[in-house]
């Protein structure tokens, strides 16, 4: 895809959002964050859940992927991060134990994410 | 009066910067209140050429009491053995170690390099280098497993990249005092009054190991360096936190994370890219755990720890 129509399809995400929310994903509050993400995970979008970065160079990769993006693109980052609303795996890992989870602002820390989460839910970027 | 000699080998000085900076006691402490003598420091000395030479030939031959012999820096052996590459007073500097190191009394390596190999020893290794009694965490080195000097004692090894300028002094007034005896080393002959506790002890981020609240950039006061930084604090030993760094600070606190430089395998993953400050992980679990804990137990303590965590652990309580 070229850089011009990214840039445009970029453009139509954040029309999107702001005709359904009223705001864009950086512009919004936590809530309204929380309402985006449920909403587009409950209406069916798959997410990169497989294969979970085994190594710190696999890590740095999906890392890499999600720098550019900006604070508006989120369907990409969940898309990306292979973001679930469940906990995942036989150990049944979840935000909730991950060291970039802050428990009492809800919040993922993690800086190329930078979303609010429920403690339940999990990503392919968890570590402990 | 302690004679006290100190050359450097595959060096980069920052041990004797890191000398000339001691408080506690000074350098100059050393001479004015301890009773050493300097027969030369490579900073210090004002001979050159063959003056030096005959001070080093003086202290073999015994004519000139040798007390104690620091070394700074590998011993090179490239090429192919000879050690030529680090000619010193018109022969390779690593037969003039072997042949001081006979003489002394004491022999202290001072740093990572002198200790265990350090950088230069990363692999792979062109100038071939050892330390004075270790080669990474192999006991050996260029003096061999079973050398000890005339006081009965193998090296004592003062290991850091650079090592703290107060520990080099203490031990050398240790020595120079007829205090030696009380020194206990440990299995990697470095003083235990040191190097027993953990960088991490009294590290002011405890608190966020404790509720795995994690920092995820340099600088940033809020957070433990351990969990994405790559700190090796938990696993260090060494007395950064304690004895700290210009009196006022250390890397954690300072919000830079801990490169374990006085354990041997330091630079940790022969600096792979990627692998300096980061944490390396398998499977999202850390590759290398805080010292005598288990993968099971560190996933309970997490689990744990993020439940109990109050809120004040997720903001910023060092307020200016």
């Amino acid at each position: 895809m070229t850089q011009a129509a990214t840039k445009d399809q970029e453009t139509a995400e954040r029309e999107a959002y702001i005709a359904r929310y009223g705001v864009a994903p950086g512009e919004a509050d936590h809530a309204t964050l929380l309402r985006m993400i449920e909403d587009q995970m409950n209406e069916g979008l798959k997410t990169k859940v497989e294969p979970f970065p085994e190594t710190d160079k696999e890590f740095a990769a999906l890392l890499d992927e999600l720098r550019p993006l900006s604070a508006d693109q989120l369907r990409e980052k969940l898309v990306i991060s292979g973001w679930l609303l469940k906990p995942y795996g036989e150990e049944e890992m979840r935000c909730q134990e991950c060291m970039y989870y802050l428990v009492h602002k809800r919040w993922c820390d993690l800086p190329e994410l930078s979303l609010p989460a429920e403690p339940d839910w999990w990503c392919r970027l968890w570590r402990i | 009066m302690a004679n006290l000699l100190w050359l450097q080998g595959g060096a980069c000085s920052g041990n004797t910067m890191s000398f000339l900076n001691a408080e506690e006691p000074s350098a100059c402490d050393l001479v004015t209140d301890f009773g050493i003598n300097v027969l030369w420091q490579p900073s210090l000395g004002l001979e050159l050429g063959d003056d030096v030479k005959a001070i080093l030939e003086k202290c073999i031959s015994g004519e000139i009491q040798l007390d104690i012999f620091v070394f700074e820096g590998t011993v090179v052996n490239a090429p192919d053995g000879t050690g030529e590459w680090n000619r010193f007073c018109g022969r390779a500097m690593k037969e003039w170690v072997k042949e001081l190191s006979a003489a002394a009394q004491f022999v202290v390596a001072i740093g990572d390099c002198a200790t265990w190999g350090g950088i230069p020893a990363t692999a792979p290794n062109p100038s071939e280098s050892q330390g004075l009694q270790f080669l990474k965490r192999e006991h050996g080195g260029a003096l061999g497993a079973s050398f000890t000097s005339k006081a009965g004692l193998p090296v004592i090894n003062i290991p850091g990249c650079p090592a703290h300028p107060d520990w080099v002094t203490q031990i050398l007034v240790a020595v120079a005092t007829g205090r030696a005896g009380d020194l206990s080393l440990d299995e990697f002959q470095r003083p235990k009054t040191f190097f027993s506790s953990f960088t991490q002890t009294g590290c002011t981020r405890n608190m966020h190991f404790a509720y795995k609240v994690s920092a995820t950039a340099f600088g940033q006061r809020k957070g433990c360096l351990f969990y994405d930084l790559g700190c090796r604090g938990p696993m260090t030993h060494s007395p950064c936190n304690r004895i700290l760094w210009n009196r006022v600070s250390s890397k954690t606190r300072a919000g830079m994370p801990c490169l374990g430089c006085t354990e041997p395998e330091f630079p940790f993953f022969d600096l792979a890219p990627g692998t300096v400050f980061k944490t390396q992980t398998v499977m999202g679990v850390p590759k290398d755990l805080p010292a005598g804990v288990d993968k099971k137990g560190y996933v309970k303590l997490t689990a744990a720890a993020k439940g109990a965590a109050p809120a004040w652990a997720e903001e910023d309580i060092f307020v200016v």
